[in-house]
């Protein structure tokens, strides 16, 4: 990527939570293009992980043998994170509120909420699998 | 994930490092607890200073250490934890069931 504005990068990976190292690196060096304040590059690092597992585990459902796909597209005004699995999605107005009394002892769940509290914006598609798009503007 | 264990003045103390993510690292974590319950140890520090990282689902190994500990009418606290590992309890509001601490020193005296 030679240009901070408008440039993007892409990346494959296996569905294999090992691999999230691999993104988290990633992310720290479009976090440096973006320049970033430190509370802007934790909520991007956590939620591109988030998005990633939720890719890994439900998408794919643990079958390494399946591709995530992500894509970073670094703009003047945000970064814009594109995250596709092959899964076929879910019923979002079926998500439970994590924080929630009786849902906050619930080992798994956290996903999608961790990624909206933390991103300015993010967007779900189910089309020829699960798409999920994070976006994080510049202050 | 890595782990290893040291015994202080009776309480475990548990060095988490790398990332916590589940998978196999739920069965790491698990073993271990049930090793030290079997032991009879009931007050357990787990010092996350060198975990670079932790997903949703390593929060739920976390959860399920401190409802394994509960149940077995033991304490689970953490401490050292990372800026990152932080804001992710903050946002899931998890700080409000796990007692951290900011040095080992304070944890251990918080037994």
């Amino acid at each position: 990527m030679s240009d901070r504005h408008g440039g993007a990068v892409e990346l494959v990976i296996p569905a294999q939570l090992e691999f999230l190292d691999l993104v988290d690196n990633v992310v720290e060096a479009v976090n440096e293009l973006m320049q970033f304040d430190e509370d802007a590059r934790t909520a991007v690092s956590i939620s591109v992980v988030e998005a990633g597992t939720n890719a890994i585990q439900h998408g794919c459902r643990r079958n390494g043998s399946g591709r995530i796909h992500l894509r970073f597209e670094v703009g003047e005004e945000a970064l814009t994170v594109v995250v596709h699995d092959p899964g076929a999605g879910f019923d979002l107005a079926r998500v439970p509120d994590p924080t929630s009394p009786e849902n906050l002892l619930r080992e798994r769940g956290r996903g999608i909420f961790i990624m909206r509290q933390m991103m300015d914006e993010v967007d779900f598609s189910f089309d020829q699998g699960t798409t999920v798009r994070l976006v994080k503007r510049r202050r | 994930m890595k782990i290893s264990r040291a015994d202080k003045d009776g309480i475990v103390v548990l060095q988490v490092s790398g990332k916590l993510m589940g998978g196999p690292d739920a069965d790491a974590f698990d073993q271990q607890l049930k090793q030290i319950l079997g032991e009879g140890g009931r007050k357990i520090l787990v010092d996350l200073g060198d975990v670079t990282w932790v997903n949703s689902t390593g929060l739920g190994i976390l959860i399920a250490g401190h409802a394994q500990v509960g149940r077995a009418g033991g304490e689970m606290k953490l401490c050292k934890v990372s800026r990152r590992v932080e804001s992710i309890l903050m946002v899931t509001r998890l700080n409000m069931i796990f007692e951290s601490y900011a040095d080992e020193s304070q944890a251990l005296a918080s037994f």
